[in-house]
């Protein structure tokens, strides 16, 4: 209804957590709610560009389509959040190149005339995760004090992904090489986090290599999932539906293809911080994925 | 410039070719463009292996990020462009989070995809995934079985993006077609072959 | 040469070969000089600071009667005092001379506008010229050298320098902020090439500066401030509470007792341990130490910050010593000399900031320097190499080469070479196949920089006894949970293969930048620093070891990275230059004082405040107060002679009526046109 809320954010989709992880996309809505965030519908939004696919094949039109809807929440007047890795990447990194350089906006604004539309630099774009661990915003503290049901006697690794944290000069998340900022938000969820051999390496779907050469991105998968595996972890955690679809769906492809099986539950940072403030699994539309997230669901609370 | 081996037997002259890398085989054009389009010095690469060292693909398969900033910097446009392992690259930004040169062979790869494009060399569903762009507005799109979930997530069936508003779909036709893009991937999905 | 008779000038101008020749148009410039006022000669030739162009002054001088001459050619940072010198010879006096600089500030500038670039070097001539008319017999003024040198830093570098200094004859103050001289030369274990135990040909060095005569050793100072000039340093040195006193030093406090002798029972009964700097942390000291058996002197230091003022030192010390003082407190000495050598060295950048190689986080990765403390017979494990983690010997080590170095990308890392590095790691890993046999070394390269004599071949030697090199700069470190082992990623660029390469241990040959201390201490002298940090030479060709600031040299890795043989020569060569001075006893100084026209004085005393060199003071003289520059310590730099507000200061050589009519000549001459 007409709740006050402290912070209130355009609510940038893209594409795989509404149409294949919708969970995510409630969960986010709903968990921000309960922080005091307001995640606000950006209408007509479209894919960010896939940073991927789509920049391989021409950057000028990547640049204006993700201005295109950059200038959606300058029209709006709201910062943009979103859930991300790969929209972040599309988002911000455009935003933050169409502020600092002239000539690339004027070039972009050229094309965005054509349909009525002009990015004006006027707004950020943040990446939910960080919101949640900023203490001006969220913090820690706030996200440990709003768990209802504490996420006790699991162990969670963290998959942190690529386009958020790097490359670290153009970024502002500090040292890339041995993050724990994530760490410490699972563990405000009451999980035990844990790492794991080379935690910091690419899911492999990136750059379209999960459409251009399937096997070649799961062998990159299957060697973080022999590592996830040797420290018993009972859930991979990631801030990136790209990254989810990888090693949800992933491991089914992997099972099919190397004959290696992990049943690793693998659930967005909000399905999780979802589950924490009390939200069922199907409220989560836990169903959805290809791995089966009960084991992990029935351990929560069963300290060993 | 290659010297020609006219020895009336096709096999035995390309077993026999001249491998010799000779000025002439630079493309400075080339290398000009890959630094334009990616925004970096790719011309100050001194190949310390770095970014091989850092990449996930290598150990994997043949691709050598290294090998594709010497030919960058060595403007070998053929080699580079038709060389497969291109798009290997899962632009992960390893390789340029810790370039001591301070480079973006991340980048030089994407600009080489781009000049490839223009060549009609692009991976087929690529080409497929910015038609889904130009029709749906978006490049993974929604589906029915996703749709029962939503809503009984409590969502509405399509979200609120171009799926529940196409009037927005125009437009991102129109800066598509400003480029051609439309166009081309048409062209050469019609084309057939890789 | 009459003061008041009307102006005669010569113009010379210089081709420079065709630095100048080729990108304007000497002949039209002479020429055009020849059509100025007062101009009575004017000449061009190919090298003007060559023997028939000194010669051309020379004559031209005589012959034409002139009072004043114009150069127009390089800067004058670079030949003034050449043609000054022939401006005397030919009768006048030497500051009669103005230079134009039409090559660095025009030719080099503007080689591609032949038409303006004439146009412009015929003003620049015409503004000299216009200062010529009015320039002054001036004489420098010379003042006495102090027969005294100083030497800060007192690492191998500061000692070569002062050995020489105190050789030679001169009285020389070798200050060190650590309790002992040595510096990093004292850390290592072995030199390359020849593989000499680095402390073994350190120490008979390091006794001759102990005991030498003229060597008044400053262990434990620091310099506070440093007020003068070329050969009238006067310096404050800072005497740190050391806590203990040596023999002299009691009876210089007048107190009962034979004082510090270094024998160590204060050490045996100290309850504070705390990491010893000297072994990187690596062992233990008490609060009351010393570093190592073999520093000079031979006494010991008390760390106040962690010392509990429990007493027991001065129990065991016992009454006959009595050296240990718990209340000492930091002193102060002014002392002068003539001349400074800075010889203050280097640090290791902080390598845990390049996160990727894992040091402070992985156990088993180490750097260069804590490879040395390890390695060393008299080091924290007797010169058993062992692995941080569990002690265990390592059996496959990886050194990770340009770590930081040759790095642009900003932070810690360092745009330059460090230039020992490739040279230590080989002899690392010599000293690795020496001391465990079966142990394999792999150095990870980008290039082996094995410059100098018998480097090369200590290369091929290392090469041949086994050691394997994989030209490619590591990527990243990561640490094996269980075995604590590191497995180093990079790629074998030559073999074009990505490799995964386990090691036991790893050493990082991380880069060097400055101390610390040497940021303000180069402030203190009044010396620049170049790009990269390092102290700045005046030449880096020509004058190696000099700075722009006269008095002042620079000897080692202060000024530059450099191994030790570089390092000694650098440190006698300062040592030579400073001596210079000394033995002469007494330099000129320029005479481009500020000069107070008392008559117009009204001894305000505000230029005084503002004057950055204390030169100026207000004195009495007949019966009212005026301004008085002590010539001295003027350097000429036209504050105060700005600020007057009465007009009352002249700058000799830059005095208000040369200055304004080069203004003058520049604005109301036109483009290179009518006067």
């Amino acid at each position: 209804m007409a709740k006050e809320f402290e912070h209130s954010y355009a609510f940038f989709l893209g594409c795989i957590a509404p149409n294949r992880y919708p969970g995510c996309e409630a969960a986010s809505i709903r968990t921000s709610a309960k922080l005091g965030i307001e995640l606000v519908p950006l209408n007509g939004a479209s894919c960010c560009p896939a940073p991927g696919a789509f920049g391989s094949i021409d950057l000028n039109v990547w640049y204006a389509m993700a201005a295109r809807n950059l200038v959606l929440a300058e029209q709006m007047k709201k910062d943009i959040t979103l859930i991300c890795n790969g929209c972040y990447k599309s988002i911000w990194e455009v935003n933050h190149k169409l502020k600092h350089n002239d000539e690339l906006r004027d070039g972009v604004n050229e094309v965005l005339a054509e349909i009525d539309m002009e990015f004006k630099g006027s707004i950020d774009v943040w990446h939910l995760a960080e919101l949640l661990y900023d203490e001006k915003i969220c913090g820690v503290k706030k996200v440990a004090d709003s768990v209802t049901r504490p996420l006790s006697g699991t162990k969670i690794a963290v998959h942190y992904g690529c386009h958020l944290m790097k490359p670290q000069k153009e970024r502002h998340f500090g040292d890339s090489e041995n993050p724990m900022w994530l760490e410490e938000l699972v563990e405000a969820l009451g999980a035990e986090p844990v790492l794991y051999r080379n935690r910091m390496q690419c899911c492999g779907a990136g750059g379209g290599v999960r459409g251009y050469d399937i096997l070649h991105s799961l062998d990159i998968t299957n060697e973080k999932m022999i590592n996830l595996r040797e420290v018993g972890a009972d859930a991979l955690t990631e801030v990136c539906p790209f990254c989810q679809l990888q090693f949800d769906r992933g491991q089914i492809e992997i099972q099919e293809n190397f004959g290696q099986v992990y049943n690793l539950p693998v659930l967005h940072y909000n399905e999780l911080l979802g589950l924490a403030q009390g939200m069922t699994p199907a409220e989560l539309a836990l169903d959805l994925h290809a791995i089966d997230c009960s084991p992990f669901v029935e351990k929560i609370g069963k300290e060993e | 410039m290659a010297v020609e081996k006219n020895y009336g037997n096709s096999e035995l002259e390309k077993k026999l070719e001249d491998r010799y890398y000779y000025t002439s085989d630079s493309n400075k054009d080339f290398s000009e463009k890959v630094r334009d389009i990616s925004g970096t010095a790719s011309h100050m690469c001194f190949q310390c292996g770095t970014c091989t060292g850092s990449c996930p693909s290598a150990p994997r398969s043949s691709y050598r990020i290294r090998v594709f900033m010497r030919r960058a910097v060595l403007g070998l446009e053929d080699e580079a462009l038709t060389d497969p392992d291109l798009w290997l690259c899962t632009t992960c930004y390893s390789c340029t989070d810790r370039c001591p040169r301070d480079l973006a062979p991340t980048d030089v790869i994407m600009a080489m995809r781009n000049l490839a494009f223009k060549r009609d060399i692009v991976p087929r569903n690529f080409l497929k995934t910015a038609q889904l762009i130009y029709t749906t507005g978006h490049g993974v799109p929604n589906n029915d079985v996703n749709r029962a979930a939503r809503v009984k997530l409590g969502l509405t069936a399509d979200p609120p993006t171009t799926h529940m508003y196409p009037e927005y779909i125009e437009g991102i036709q129109k800066i598509m077609d400003y480029y051609k893009l439309k166009e081309n991937a048409d062209r050469i999905l019609s084309e057939g072959g890789n | 040469m009459a003061e008041n008779q009307e102006p005669r000038i010569g113009v010379f101008i210089c081709h420079c070969g065709t630095n100048i020749a080729g990108s304007l148009d000497v002949q039209a410039v002479k020429e055009y000089a020849e059509s100025l006022p007062n101009v009575v000669i004017a000449d061009e030739y190919q090298y003007m600071c060559s023997t028939p162009g000194q010669t051309k002054i020379i004559e031209a001088a005589t012959e034409h009667n002139l009072t004043g001459v114009v150069v127009a050619a390089c800067s004058p940072r670079l030949h003034e005092p050449t043609f000054r010198v022939a401006t005397s010879e030919g009768g006048l006096n030497k500051f009669r001379f103005e230079m134009a600089n039409i090559r660095e500030h025009n030719s080099w500038v503007h080689m591609h506008d032949w038409d303006l670039a004439t146009a412009k070097a015929k003003d620049q001539v015409r503004i000299a010229v216009a200062k010529a008319r009015l320039l002054e017999d001036l004489e420098p003024k010379e003042v006495e050298v102090e027969h005294a040198a100083m030497v800060v830093g007192a690492g191998v570098g500061g000692i070569q320098a002062a050995l020489d200094l105190a050789n030679a004859g001169i009285t020389t103050y070798l200050v060190e902020q650590t309790p002992t001289i040595g510096g990093r030369m004292s850390q290592l274990d072995k030199t390359f090439p020849t593989l000499d135990c680095s402390q073994c040909i350190l120490t008979p060095k390091m006794v001759d500066a102990g005991r030498h005569p003229n060597i008044i050793l400053r262990t434990y100072h620091e310099v506070d401030n440093v007020e003068g000039y070329i050969g009238n340093f006067e310096i404050t040195l800072r005497k740190k509470a050391r806590g203990t006193r040596t023999e002299a030093e009691m009876k210089e406090a007048g107190l009962e007792g034979s004082g510090c002798n270094g024998c160590g029972d204060c050490a045996e009964v100290c309850p504070v341990i705390k990491p010893n700097e000297f072994e990187f942390g690596m062992a233990p000291r008490k609060a009351i130490y010393i570093y190592h058996a073999q520093v000079m002197p031979l006494q010991y230091t008390i760390d106040y910050e962690s010392c509990v003022k429990c007493g027991l030192c001065i129990e065991a010390c016992g009454k006959e010593k009595n050296a240990i003082d718990l209340e000492m407190v930091d002193t102060f000495e002014k002392v002068k000399v003539g001349c400074c050598i800075l010889a203050t060295g280097y640090d290791l950048i902080p390598i845990e900031e390049k996160a990727e190689w894992g040091y402070r986080r992985h156990e088993n990765v180490i750097t260069g320097l804590e490879f040395e403390r390890l390695i060393c017979a008299s080091g924290p494990t007797g010169g058993h190499m062992i692995r941080p983690s569990d002690g265990a010997t390592p059996m496959k080590v990886g050194f990770v080469l340009c770590a930081g170095s040759r790095d642009n990308t900003g932070g810690v890392g360092k745009p330059y070479c460090s230039r020992f590095c490739c040279m230590y790691s080989l002899k690392h890993a010599h000293q690795l196949m020496e001391k465990i046999p079966g142990c394999q070394p792999y150095i990870f390269y980008m290039d082996i920089r094995s410059f100098g004599k018998a480097y090369e071949e200590f290369y091929y030697r290392i090469q041949s006894e086994g050691c394997k090199f994989i030209r490619g700069r590591v990527a990243n470190i990561e640490e094996d949970p269980i075995t604590k082992n590191l497995l180093v990623r990079t790629e074998d660029t030559l073999l074009g293969r990505p490799v995964n390469v386990e090691c036991d241990m790893v050493v990082l040959a991380a880069a060097i930048q400055p101390k610390p201390d040497a940021e303000p201490l180069r402030q203190m002298f009044g010396i620049s620093k170049s790009q990269d940090g390092w102290y700045l030479e005046a030449h880096p060709k020509l004058n190696p070891c000099g700075t722009t600031t006269a008095g002042i040299f620079l000897a080692g890795v202060c000024q530059g990275p450099k191994d030790i043989p570089d390092t000694v020569a650098q440190a006698e060569g300062a040592a030579s230059a400073a001596s210079i001075p000394i033995h002469q006893g007494k330099v000129q100084l320029e005479p481009y004082f500020a000069q107070c026209i008392e008559e117009l004085c009204a001894g305000c005393g505000m230029c005084v405040n503002q004057c950055p060199y204390s030169a100026l003071s207000l004195v009495e003289k007949d019966g009212r107060q005026v301004m008085q520059v002590t010539e001295a310590k003027c350097k000429g730099c036209g504050t105060c002679g700005g600020f007057c507000p009465g007009g009352a200061i002249r700058m000799q050589h830059f005095t208000t009526p040369q200055i304004c009519a080069q203004i003058d000549a520049f604005l109301l001459g036109g483009l290179g046109g009518e006067e």
